[in-house]
């Protein structure tokens, strides 16, 4: 938070993850929904309340959890490979076996021809994959953060990845939180849904997404029940939504 | 409109903005080459010109004797060159630059990297480090050759002076710019302190570091040829100044041009040294100073 006037970002916000959960987050821009990721990741401590993972309060950087943000967050003097091997390092595994996980994860994005270019030489959705296989590459990594990871990409590149990302996901176990303003995404990925309130954020409502998994990212629209649930999202959101181009036209 | 056709419709569009950029490219190239070429001739044109503008007011509007001319220059830059005397000469100021240098950018490194330890080390440190920058070193030159004696290590120390300031500073520029974004999602990962900085504040600092280094390098120059003018019985500066005490100033030209010929080729490796360096970024340099 800026220096100055301070200011409450959330308020009362009470969720239960469980193991192996793609949870998804939406609500109005500046609800503060990032901050519940940062305050997870351990980058931010809260001035009330607390945040367990696995039963243990969070106190520091959370070393367990992969944060996959807007910006790819690469470091352009390495290579795709040696970007996903970063995390790898960091935790100390040797340098033969780093470098045999982290290729085999760039092979199942198909970026295996691509090991050796560096981000400015990757497209778009090429980073995007490399900064997502580089949170699933480290074994310790249990929970993923993802702030809006396909904001800036083009819709088709999004849905491929969105497509991409489920099928990595399926069956690993792992758990992911999902912040994104996008409700159809929310619904294509997630469990559950949470929507938030505006400023102070707090949990409006949870809501189950009960699709079949797995899911046909193109085709999700069509999948009987979407209709309801889109609707029933959407409810939530209408009045968050509303409330602040209220307060913006106030000001 | 349904979904299939609005995917059909943003697949053309991108088809056709790829074609766009590849023609762009085409000719972008074509053309860049065209334009250095004319940039070459232009600057062989101006140093010609000034040649002949030398060569002709040599003699008639100014006396030869302050400003020689062209061939008497040349003819002392072969004379010299062919006796051994330039390259004898040269060497020790070779040496004596080229250890200051090294000394200058590792302590000037070095210093940046323990001040960012100590708490707010920076900050205390900082009126005492401009203060010390903002002094002339040649003002500082007959005192270092008294503490330091009249051989190598006062020409050492002068070089050293005029790069280890410029190299500090820049070096601090480099952490301080470095990308909050990153630093968080590499601790996230679990890096120790020592891994946050080998890993990523050092080699996000590395563009800062090697723009301080060319712009340092003839300021090693200038440190080891001002100690050589204070005192000394060797060395291009020596020469310069024995070559003029005796009006000899074509000699003095031969022995300036051979340090600008020097200048030019030590730039060119520094320049090859960073392509190598930074060869991760792209050919418009996104950040960092360029």
């Amino acid at each position: 938070m800026a220096r100055g006037k301070a200011r409450t970002a959330l308020r009362n916000v009470d969720l239960t993850i469980q193991r192996g959960e793609f949870v998804c987050l939406v609500g109005p821009s500046g609800c503060g929904k990032s901050t519940v990721l940062n305050m997870f990741a351990g980058l931010v401590t809260p001035t009330d309340g607390t945040i367990l993972h696995d039963g243990r309060v969070i106190a520091d950087v959370n070393t367990r959890v992969g944060y996959v943000t807007q910006d790819d967050n690469l470091l352009p003097w390495r290579t795709a490979l040696g970007n996903v091997e970063l995390a790898l390092e960091c935790k100390g595994v040797g340098r033969a076996a780093r470098r045999e996980r982290a290729f085999d994860y760039l092979a199942r994005v198909g970026l295996k021809g691509s090991a050796e270019l560096y981000p400015h030489e990757l497209s778009g959705g090429m980073r995007k994959r490399v900064s997502i296989v580089r949170t699933l590459v480290d074994d310790s990594v249990d929970v993923i953060l993802m702030d809006e990871p396909f904001g800036p990409l083009d819709a088709q590149t999004r849905l491929v990845l969105q497509d991409e990302l489920l099928r990595l996901w399926q069956g690993t176990g792992r758990t992911i939180v999902f912040v994104t303003h996008d409700i159809v995404e929310a619904i294509t990925l997630s469990d559950r849904i949470a929507t938030f309130t505006g400023v102070p954020g707090s949990i409006k409502q949870v809501r189950d997404v009960t699709l079949p998994r797995p899911r046909d990212v193109f085709h999700i629209h069509e999948t009987p029940g979407f209709a309801t649930i889109y609707d029933a999202i959407w409810n939530d959101l209408r009045e968050e939504l509303l409330n602040e181009r209220g307060s913006d036209a106030g000001a | 409109m349904p979904a299939r056709e609005r995917h059909a419709q943003a697949h053309e569009a991108w088809a056709r903005e790829q074609s766009l950029l590849l023609d762009e490219e085409r000719r972008s190239a074509g053309h860049r080459r065209s334009r250095t070429l004319r940039v070459f001739a232009l600057r062989i044109g101006v140093l010609a010109g000034f040649l002949v503008l030398w060569s002709a007011a040599s003699g008639r509007l100014i006396d030869s004797l302050f400003v020689s001319d062209p061939i008497s220059v040349a003819r002392s830059f072969i004379q010299i060159s062919l006796d051994g005397t330039l390259w004898w000469h040269l060497r020790i100021t070779l040496l004596e630059m080229t250890l200051g240098y090294i000394l200058g950018v590792a302590v000037g490194v070095g210093l940046a990297i323990v001040v960012s330890l100590i708490w707010r080390g920076e900050q205390i440190v900082r009126p005492l480090m401009l203060g010390v920058f903002a002094i002339p070193k040649v003002a500082l030159a007959p005192l270092v050759i008294v503490w330091f004696g009249i051989y190598l290590l006062p020409k050492v120390i002068l070089a050293a002076s005029l790069v280890l300031f410029i190299v500090y500073f820049s070096t601090l520029a480099g952490f301080a710019a470095v990308n909050r974004d990153l630093v968080a999602s590499v601790r996230v990962m679990g890096a120790s302190r020592a891994a946050l900085f080998l890993k990523l504040i050092l080699p996000s600092a590395a563009p800062y570091i090697f723009s301080a280094m060319r712009i340092t390098l003839p300021g090693a120059l200038i440190g080891a040829i001002i100690g050589e003018f204070v005192s000394s019985n060797r060395g291009v500066g020596f020469l310069i100044a024995y070559a003029s005490s005796r009006y000899d100033t074509a000699q003095v030209f031969a022995a300036i041009l051979s340090l600008l010929m020097f200048s030019l080729i030590l730039n060119a490796i520094v320049s090859r040294l960073e392509k190598y360096v930074a060869r991760w970024r792209s050919e418009e340099p996104q950040w960092g100073p360029a």
